[in-house]
């Protein structure tokens, strides 16, 4: 290989040498092996892609604990080897067949990046009544029930060059998981930052792994736990919702960032109480946990005048013609239809579901709305947060 | 189920987008299968919080203005597609840091372009005037190759574009010394040259050339809704003219027939069928799905010769502070830390290029916000070394951190505590999202004896497979965003013409 020259001299070149671009290339190529192409894997970035991000993981449900009334804990066991790793905080599709349809629900890795290595994920799936899919894992998944979920996603991490060192997280009932996760990775040392959980719940048998959070903290002087009930009084136990006050309370000095995740209502709250802060947007941080299940308490929603619509839904060469109510989502009338959708966060963040709407009108939550801009301009929709707002035909991708 | 259909497109990256696009308009019936929940391929774009990224597009050459339009403008205008360009004002700044560095900004236009080299090289007048006609030499050159279908006599190449001959058989710094530019002018116009992924002692003088006199007589087109919106106005097209696209629909399979003709091609659950397939899939993917024995020799030998192109690493950041209130005033900077593009390509973190599209494009974040988009090209193995799935995050996180600290040190800014948003991409992305193999982005290395020229010239004779046509970054024309557009129109056109023509057919 030649060096770049450094001469400053004009060099004189030939035109001729024209006719020496064939010669050599074909000589290059009668040079090279005849051997059969070799297979993909046999790069390193694409054996790293198939380890990080497999299309789907096989595992066995390994261990359940009933960890309230209406929480349990599953243990995920791998079938043969490993799981995908992750950063803590991360969810997982969970899929589950129900009269010979697939349906897949979000929920987040409760158990440390470190056990992937073993082949392990924990989820806590909370019990709701009005919740098909949390009913359908109590009622159907035991020890041994194989159970598909996807690779690992989601931006609810931390991120050293974007978050403070010092983070204050917010949990509200369930959504301790991820923060279950982000403590134990700092317990095994994969994170470091220093985390301070507030964690609220109605009363103190509510909460989640309260043993186990306890004895982090006494553990770790990088973790600290403060439980925080709103229905009942009790020793070492803050009383009250959490709001501004309570934050700065526990706040350390100087920069920090908040983590949230819960329920709707905790949202709710908090868009009142985060700003008193003071502290940059760029340091808060919410994860979507949980569908918008109903669009009437949107400020710039304006309820149609029918309640339910045509949907028509082309899939391929298919097309099928379906009911949806004014107040749920396409993705959740296609599959209470038996149509397999793809999907995957279902908050309208990760575009999984992305979808052509070839004619009528649906409504977008606006802090729900994850499509890019010329999305909106080609007409694109997230079929997970998008609700009717007139008889509407959408062209879905199959489920992959 | 099985489908039936006139032709199949593989893959709806650029290439495949601007096949299905002219092959619908042509009346055709055609399906394009993408593996992706989106058309695009790297032409994307992802949303972090409130902030929409790039992927991979800085801008595209030859787009002119809406008065003038150039070909990739006319290109997109002859397609159906509404989308504009922005045109960028400057080529890029280029900063080299090490011994004999400079900072300098090279302006769009011939007359501004010129102007900018002078000011800190003013020894290159009689250079830069060989150059403009070299540059001339060449379109014409291509002209005269282009009417005659690339197969040029070759007695009247040699006669009258023989200057043109010289750059498409020499290295891009051969013939620029041979211009008589100095070291330093040498090194400022070679800049661009991770562009094309080979360090300037081994690329290409004309396949550089093309690419840079669309730069300059074009200006830099920044499209308006991002290359995503160039994807989707394509896929629009595709619709409106009556063709199918199957998104989540990976082929696992090319269907070959007794004659080792590619007939059709299977998915997971279907089979589809044509008389024509097309594919924007690398060829190296291609073969390993068409089963033993369907590939001949010689494309085997021709695959296993071949090195692949370049990969990056990227890190996109969303700034809660805009451009202007960090001091952030270039669209392009390029930096390194030493001048020559072999030294570069050699040394880790020895180049890299950071854009700010609000530069360009302020609506392009929320007000009040910006995005810096750092490409970093992966030369080498080397940069993946030790990196397991375990410590990915680590490994990417610790990299943007190393070239975020550099690039603050380097522009004397402060990004750090303005971070809203990050993301990084790599190789293994790239390997992920496209299943290229070794996560290339570029197809094959343009190295010398497969450089442009050579594979120009090849065409024809390579990868010759019935019933199928190659389209993409990995082709003749090499990588580049404008050009993965026109390797899709120009395959499209050889099978509209196979279809259409009785005798064309025939001969197949």
């Amino acid at each position: 290989m030649k060096k770049s020259s450094e001469k400053t001299e004009k060099l004189k070149l030939n035109a001729a040498k024209f006719l020496k671009i064939i010669p050599e290339r074909l000589k290059k190529i009668k040079d090279a092996s005849s051997e059969e192409i070799k297979a993909l894997r046999s790069y390193k970035p694409n054996l790293l892609a198939a380890e990080l991000h497999p299309q789907i993981q096989h595992t066995t449900v390994a261990e359940i604990k009933k960890l309230t009334d209406d929480v349990t804990l599953y243990t995920l066991k791998a079938d043969g080897g490993r799981l995908a790793p992750f950063g803590a905080g991360s969810y997982i599709s969970v899929f589950a067949e129900h009269n010979g349809v697939s349906f897949s629900r979000p929920y987040s890795i409760a158990s440390s990046p470190g056990a992937s290595a073993d082949g392990v994920y924990e989820i806590a799936v909370k019990r709701k009544d009005d919740g098909f899919f949390s009913k359908l894992i109590h009622d159907s998944f035991a020890v041994g029930t194989k159970v598909d979920v996807s690779a690992p996603a989601g931006d609810f991490t931390y991120e050293p060059l974007r978050d403070a060192k010092r983070v204050i997280c917010i949990a509200g009932g369930s959504g301790i998981t991820p923060f279950r996760s982000m403590i134990l990775s700092i317990l095994d040392g994969t994170e470091d930052f220093e985390l301070t959980l507030l964690y609220g719940a109605k009363r103190e048998s509510e909460i989640l792994f309260k043993d186990e959070l306890t004895a982090a903290a006494e553990k770790d002087g990088c973790v600290k736990v403060v439980f925080v009930l709103s229905d009942e009084e009790k020793d070492g136990a803050e009383h009250g919702f959490i709001g501004a006050e309570l934050i700065k309370k526990y706040a350390p000095e100087g920069v920090y960032s908040v983590f949230v995740c819960g329920p709707q209502a905790m949202y709710r709250y908090l868009e009142g109480e985060l700003p008193k802060l003071g502290i940059a947007g760029k340091y808060i941080r919410k994860e979507v946990f949980g569908q918008i299940s109903d669009p009437c308490g949107e400020p710039d929603y304006v309820k149609p005048e029918k309640e339910e619509f045509e949907l028509t839904v082309r899939q391929g060469a298919g097309e099928k013609h379906i009911k949806c109510a004014y107040n749920e989502t396409l993705l959740s009338a296609m599959e209470r239809s038996g149509i397999a959708a793809p999907s995957r966060c279902r908050s309208g963040v990760c575009g999984f579901c992305h979808s052509k709407l070839v004619s009528g009108e649906c409504y977008t939550p606006g802090r729900c709305d994850g499509r890019r801009e010329a999305d909106k301009l080609y007409g694109y929709i997230h079929p997970c947060s998008a609700f009717p707002l007139s008889d509407m035909i959408i062209d879905v991708p199959y489920k992959n | 189920m099985r489908y039936d259909y006139d032709v199949i497109v593989v893959g709806a990256g650029n290439g495949g987008l601007a096949a299905a696009s002219k092959l619908t308009a042509a009346g055709l019936r055609v399906v394009l299968l993408e593996k992706h929940n989106l058309p695009g391929g790297v032409a994307s774009s992802f949303v972090r919080g409130r902030f929409e990224f790039e992927a991979s597009l800085h801008e595209l050459c030859d787009v002119g203005t809406k008065e003038e339009p150039l070909s990739v403008r006319r290109l997109f205008t002859d397609l159906g597609s509404k989308e504009d360009f922005i045109n960028e004002k400057n080529l890029f700044r280029t900063i080299v840091t090490g011994e004999n560095g400079y900072d300098v900004t090279l302006a769009a236009g011939w007359d501004n372009f010129r102007q900018s080299l002078l000011k800190v090289c003013p020894e290159s007048e009689k250079s830069l005037d060989r150059l403009g006609a070299l540059l001339d030499k060449t379109t014409e050159a291509l002209a005269y190759n282009d009417r005659k279908k690339g197969r040029p006599n070759k007695l009247v190449m040699l006669l009258k574009y023989g200057k043109f001959l010289i750059s498409a058989s020499h290295s891009l710094d051969d013939v620029l010394r041979s211009l008589g530019f100095s070291y330093r002018a040498r090194m400022i116009l070679e800049t661009y040259w991770s562009y094309l992924g080979v360090p300037a002692d081994e690329l290409n003088a004309f396949h550089y050339f093309e690419m840079v006199r669309g730069y300059i007589n074009g200006g830099a087109g920044i499209p308006l809704h991002k290359s995503y919106g160039l994807s989707l106005s394509l896929a629009e097209t595709i619709i409106k003219n009556g063709g199918d696209i199957r998104y989540n629909t990976e082929v696992t399979r090319f269907i070959y027939d007794e004659n080792k003709r590619v007939t059709g091609v299977c998915t997971k659950d279907d089979e589809y069928y044509a008389k024509e397939v097309i594919s924007n899939v690398i060829p190296h993917n291609v073969f390993g799905m068409s089963g033993k024995g369907n590939v001949a020799e010689k494309d085997k030998k021709l695959l296993n010769a071949r090195r692949f192109g370049l990969s990056f690493i990227c890190i996109y950041l969303g700034l809660d502070k805009s451009a202007d209130a960090l001091g952030i005033k270039d669209y392009s900077v390029f930096i390194a830390q030493n001048a020559s593009s072999r030294r570069q390509a050699e040394t880790e973190m020895g180049m890299y290029v950071v854009n700010c599209i609000n530069v360009a494009v302020p609506e392009a974040t929320p007000e009040g916000t910006c995005s810096l988009f750092f490409t970093i090209p992966v030369f080498t193995n080397k940069t993946m070394k030790g990196v397991t799935a375990d410590n990915y995050k680590k490994f990417k996180s610790d990299t943007a951190a190393a070239y975020i600290e550099n690039y603050e040190k380097v522009l004397g800014v402060n990004i750090r505590e303005h971070i809203e948003e990050i993301s990084v991409a790599t190789p293994v992305t790239f390997a992920n999202y496209f299943g290229a193999p070794n996560g290339t982005a570029y197809g094959y290395e343009l190295s010398g004896w497969d450089g442009v020229m050579a594979r120009i010239l090849s065409t024809g004779n390579e990868l010759n497979i019935k019933g199928l046509t190659f389209c993409g970054g990995h082709g003749a024309k090499g990588d580049g965003y404008g050009v993965s557009y026109v390797t899709g129109i120009e395959a499209a056109e050889a099978v509209i013409s196979r279809l259409t023509g009785k005798n064309d057919e025939e001969k197949q």
